[in-house]
């Protein structure tokens, strides 16, 4: 099969709208007609159900969570950016297209990065219009504030619950329309299955989280928005329930899996305290304005942090990357933190932390603006680890945090099955081997509000003549017997060890040798002991409770199950790509003075992994820059 | 007209004007404190004054309607509220969050109302309904109520009765008042917190005053 | 350390339920309320027991999905916190811990400690929007909020939708909830124009929800993670009489 990423001919600036000028349309009658699945309510899942149903369409939405509000957009702080250029810094669509290219270390498609930038600026005063409370200056005009790896001021913030507001903007929006009765609403309800009739995405199995029941739903067309996957690693910052099985199931029934080991750690999360820790919190990157990273100058430094002297400190971040300095990307920022951790340097109580230190932003700005800009996040903190980071820097520590990778799509956000779309984190699309902070609410908006919007009639167009859809159709039989079947073998098993210990045992692999820096060896390694937690796993787990109930225990173990082969995946992934890009550091592949190696002229492609039969197969997107010339991405 | 807003709005402002009262109910009541030769005839005469003009006579049935009104909204609304929680919890510590008044205002209201028909046996069932023992006339010819008050509070267990009566009532108006203004949708910041001290200093007036009128009048 | 849990277990919403004792030991103080409780249902599996069934996602105190009445406290002992910022090191050695769902009628028990809170999305369906579609906003700039509105507005948007409030009000009131969501779209100029309408129905729908009325106890901003002030609920009946009398 070959890939085709159907990107629109012209210029970069017209690309999206020639492709709207020639993309089919379907007529308000005939949108009636037609149905959509929306897997996910979070800010892509639910800002597609909320316009698809504006359009007419007839919509389903489902979430695991008790409300299409819990998403894990919410826990997005810092902001989102937009090529609005308010603060008259020189920026524009074409620079905000160049960072995030070159943020992603050039491992993305031009015209999908172009379009994200394009419609930035829309997607903002859409915000405002929803009622979203965005920060203002004292004029009344919107204000901005600058994040990691670029030079102006572009992100749009809500203090530090950015995320937060746009989901309860999308989720108000949702509601507006499930109230309109265009969209039916289905909380505590898992996607477990997907149906694909003649090829095409025609419908899912899902599980009642309450009753247990496994149930049917068919559609013209299926939308997965379903989040990233980074629970793999287990400790992450991504929310509890998160999980990957949703694009697990898409992937084995035929949709293409794009880049999946291009993992984000995350610079700036809360260290992690002992081995029951089940999640790692993320503080905002925004705190890196004013925060400046260091770690004391001698080994085994026990002072407290305020008794160490200025020129007993190691500002490394500003060392090494002088121009960015604190602002580097953060897969700079993380893999420095490593460096200095692993060479001995960490703090904290298992040393395994630097600290981010506000002292000098509190002498010159004042108590007062950094409790305007950071209070909640400093509560928050303070919440967590009883440290009052006004008087004291906090201890930070990196941590699993964005999946770069996801289904394959084309420009269309189209899988490679037909009908089966992938918005949001869940696909892997705009950010390349590594993403900018601020862009992840953006790109998960963009797709959900104006992309799928736009692109699903090209394809229900055609659908709209065909048969819909029905529930009785074999493939569904098929597809509920198999999870039936699943379900009932786990169940069986009966061993000795808890879902949670082989969850341990994976995430302990996976953050060893498939995070921040990565090696032949230890990829090798890798599979061959995640296949052993598998075969363990399905032999040694015990799930207690029955499957025609509310039994969390299940939930988590069908979860696992898929993550364990999905690491898999990851770990192929990362052995293939044998060059440094973006958040992927092989160690084999790096310069002299420690910093990625690309190798463009062997690596210059998106993988584009298909499933076959418990085996992977790579097919490789080239990437042409027309536009832009690959550069060295330096920081410093 | 029957939603819980209403029923607020009606407890609300009969409270208000309850309020209202209780300041003309205890300004009359200081004249008890005055020496006897002159509070007997003043407050006779006050008091005649209030039965006798028509004025006051509308007034009086808007006040007693506004005690009914106050107290059966109240119980409609602390039924609804109860049935708003069937369930309750097996360990509940509901002082670390808010005060015992604030949690237990149906509690306090129903003490207060039956302290009320022990009032009105005591005073308005004699003086305007002519039940009980006949209230005599003063040198001026006024019927002397002083004298039922001042026999009253010659019991030393009305007087401890009466006494205690005004701790509950002092709490009743103090998150009565304050809440009355917020339920009516009184939001002002500044005035909020100028409003809960006005509530704190008007409870402790009233709780006060009506608390140490039969204490004096006892030692008289 | 070593704690005595003595949790609601109920099977489904119309068995009846009981609280039960579990002695758990091998617990630290870095341990978060929740991570305890995920250590208790490790060692229930390995007993080949049910584990107990409680509510999280997010863990970081922004999703607002946990919730649980810990030791006669929503979200337990400290003020304006979520459960999941609970941690150990605020009990002692040898505690006994109670914990219950949210109590109210509106939130029907659905397993253990896990309740029904979708009564607070229908109060959201009811108004808790802008009737705009996508595609029609005009320029951002172009609408002028004063930095004080805006940031009052944040101020009640702050509500993550926990339930605390519900679940600590002696009348199981949502007014705090609504109030919150109220007051952050009908103070923005994009939610002026449909203020009444919005005001009455999502209060009309906090009423057929079954949910108490307000008394001003003060106990929901006490227990609310987001620290949303009480003065939202009057400042919400002052729309709501706004409302009625320009009707």
């Amino acid at each position: 099969m070959k890939l085709n990423s159907k990107i629109p001919e012209g210029p970069l600036e017209n690309k999206w709208r020639n492709y709207q000028v020639q993309s089919h349309l379907i007529n308000p009658t005939n949108k009636k007609k037609l149905s959509v699945i929306v897997v996910g309510s979070g800010l892509s899942g639910a800002g597609a159900a909320s316009t698809l149903a504006e359009l007419g369409y007839d919509v389903k939405c489902f979430c695991y969570q008790d409300s299409a509000r819990r998403a894990h957009s919410v826990a997005a702080q810092g902001g989102i950016n937009a090529a609005k250029n308010y603060q008259h810094d020189g920026d524009s669509i074409y620079r905000m297209f160049y960072d995030t290219l070159k943020g992603g270390d050039f491992r993305s498609r031009e015209a999908n990065t172009y379009r994200l930038a394009e419609l930035s600026a829309p997607l903002i005063d859409h915000f405002v219009q929803q009622g979203v409370p965005f920060a203002r200056e004292y004029g009344g005009t919107l204000d901005n504030r600058s994040f990691g790896g670029v030079q102006v001021q572009r992100t749009f913030y809500a203090r530090g619950q950015t995320g937060q507001q746009l989901m309860l903007a999308a989720y108000s929006q949702l509601y507006k329309m499930v109230r309109a009765k265009k969209v039916e609403m289905f909380p505590r309800s898992e996607m477990l299955d997907l149906v694909v009739i003649d090829g095409k995405a025609k419908g899912i199995i899902v599980r009642n989280l309450v009753t247990g029941e496994l149930q049917r739903y068919a559609a013209d067309a299926v939308v997965l928005a379903t989040g990233g996957y980074s629970r793999v690693f287990r400790l992450s910052t991504l929310a509890i329930g998160c999980n990957g099985s949703a694009v697990w199931k898409a992937h084995k029934k035929g949709a293409f899996f794009g880049a999946p080991s291009f993992t984000q750690i995350h610079p700036t999360a809360l260290p992690q305290s002992s081995e029951a820790q089940s999640k790692l919190t993320l503080m905002s990157e925004s705190l890196r304005n004013d925060g400046r990273i260091w770690v004391p100058k001698e080994i085994g430094d026990t002072r407290l942090p305020n008794k160490i002297p200025e020129e007993e400190r190691d500002y490394y971040l500003e060392r090494r990357y002088p121009s960015y300095g604190n602002l580097a990307p953060r897969d700079i920022a993380s893999r420095a933190a490593k460096e200095r951790i692993d060479a001995g340097y960490g703090i904290g109580k298992l040393k395994n932390a630097v600290y981010l230190d506000f002292k000098h932003a509190i002498e010159k700005f004042g108590l007062k603006t950094i409790k305007d800009r950071y209070g909640n996040l400093f509560n928050m903190y303070q919440k967590i680890t009883g440290i009052d980071a006004y008087k004291e820097p906090m201890q930070i520590s990196p941590a699993a945090h964005f999946s770069m990778g996801g289904l394959w799509v084309d420009y269309e956000l189209m899988t490679t099955i037909p009908g089966l779309y992938a918005v949001g984190e869940c696909n892997f699309s705009d950010h390349g081997a590594n993403r900018l902070g601020a862009n992840s609410l953006l790109q998960a908006s963009v797709d959900g509000y104006f992309i799928l919007p736009n692109t699903i009639n090209n394809y229900l167009a055609t659908e709209s003549k065909a048969d819909h859809p029905s529930i009785d159709h074999p493939e569904f039989g098929k597809a509920e017997q198999e999870i039936s079947e699943h379900i009932t073998r786990i169940l069986a098993i009966n061993g000795t060890k808890t879902v949670d210990h082989f969850h341990r045992e994976l995430g302990r692999v996976m953050w060893q040798e498939c995070a921040m820096s990565r090696n032949k060896a230890g990829l090798e390694k890798a599979i061959r002991e995640i296949k052993q937690i598998r075969e363990a796993f399905w032999k040694e787990v015990k799930v207690t409770g029955k499957h025609n109930e509310m039994n969390p225990e299940l939930e988590k173990a069908l979860r696992l199950a898929d993550f364990i082969e999905l690491g898999i995946l990851m770990c192929t992934d990362a052995l293939e790509r044998e060059e440094s890009c973006g958040a992927h550091f092989r160690e084999e592949f790096q310069s002299a003075e420690g910093e990625a190696l690309r190798r463009d002229e062997k690596f210059a492609y998106v993988s584009a992994w298909e499933y076959d039969k418990g085996d992977f197969k790579l097919h490789k997107e080239a990437l042409e820059f027309e536009f832009v010339n690959p550069s060295v991405r330096s920081y410093k | 007209m029957n939603s819980l807003f209403f029923r607020k709005m009606v407890v609300a402002l009969t409270g208000l004007f309850l309020c209202t009262f209780l300041i003309v109910h205890l300004s009359a009541n200081f004249i008890l404190l005055l020496p006897e030769s002159m509070a007997r005839e003043l407050y006779n005469s006050y008091s005649t004054t209030l039965r006798e003009s028509p004025l006051i006579k509308i007034i009086a049935y808007v006040l007693y309607a506004a005690i009914l009104l106050h107290a059966f909204y109240a119980l409609l609304i602390t039924l609804r509220n109860r049935k708003a929680k069937p369930e309750k919890y097996v360990v509940n510590h509901s002082n670390e969050n808010s005060t015992w008044t604030s949690q237990n205002m149906g509690l306090i209201g129903t003490i207060i109302l039956l302290f009320l028909v022990l009032h009105l046996a005591n005073f308005w069932a004699r003086i305007k309904l002519g039940i009980g023992e006949e209230v005599g006339l003063d040198a001026l010819g006024n019927r002397d109520v002083y004298e039922v008050a001042y026999t009253l509070f010659h019991n030393i267990y009305y007087v401890i009765f009466y006494t205690l009566i005004s701790i509950p009532l002092g709490l009743h108006l103090h998150h009565g008042l304050k809440s009355a203004f917020k339920s009516l949708g009184f939001y002002h910041k500044k005035g909020l917190q100028l409003l809960a001290k006005v509530s704190v200093i008007y409870a402790v007036i009233m709780g006060v005053g009506f608390g140490i009128i039969p204490i004096i009048v006892y030692f008289k | 350390m070593k704690v005595i849990f003595k949790i609601w277990r109920q099977e489904g919403p119309n068995e009846k339920g009981t609280i039960r004792d579990y002695e758990v030991d091998g617990l630290n103080e870095d341990m978060s309320f929740l991570e305890a409780l995920d250590h208790l249902n490790e060692l229930l599996v390995l007993k080949n027991e049910k584990v107990i069934a409680f509510e999280y996602d997010c863990r970081e105190g922004i999703c607002g999905q946990c919730g649980v009445f810990i030791n006669g406290r929503a979200h337990g002992p400290h003020d304006n916190i979520t459960t999941c910022q609970l941690h150990m090191r605020s009990f002692k050695d040898g505690d006994t811990i109670v914990v219950e769902p949210w109590r109210a009628a509106s939130f029907p028990v659905i397993k253990d400690l896990i309740v029904d809170r979708s009564a607070l999305d229908r109060i959201i369906e009811q108004g808790a929007f802008i009737t705009a579609k996508t595609g029609t906003a005009p320029e951002a700039n172009s609408i002028l909020i004063p930095k004080e509105t805006a940031d009052r507005a944040m101020d009640a948007a702050a509500c993550i939708g926990c339930g605390a409030c519900v679940a600590t009000c002696k009348n199981s009131s949502a007014a705090l909830f609504t109030a919150a969501k109220i007051n952050h779209f009908n103070s923005l100029p994009q939610g002026k124009a449909e203020e009444h309408k919005r005001v009455a129905e999502m209060m009309f729908q906090m009423e057929i929800e079954g949910f108490g009325s307000c008394t001003f106890t003060g106990a929901c901003e006490v227990e609310c993670p987001e620290s949303i002030s009480i003065t939202n609920i009057a400042e919400m009946n002052a729309r709501y009489v706004k409302s009625k009398l320009l009707k």
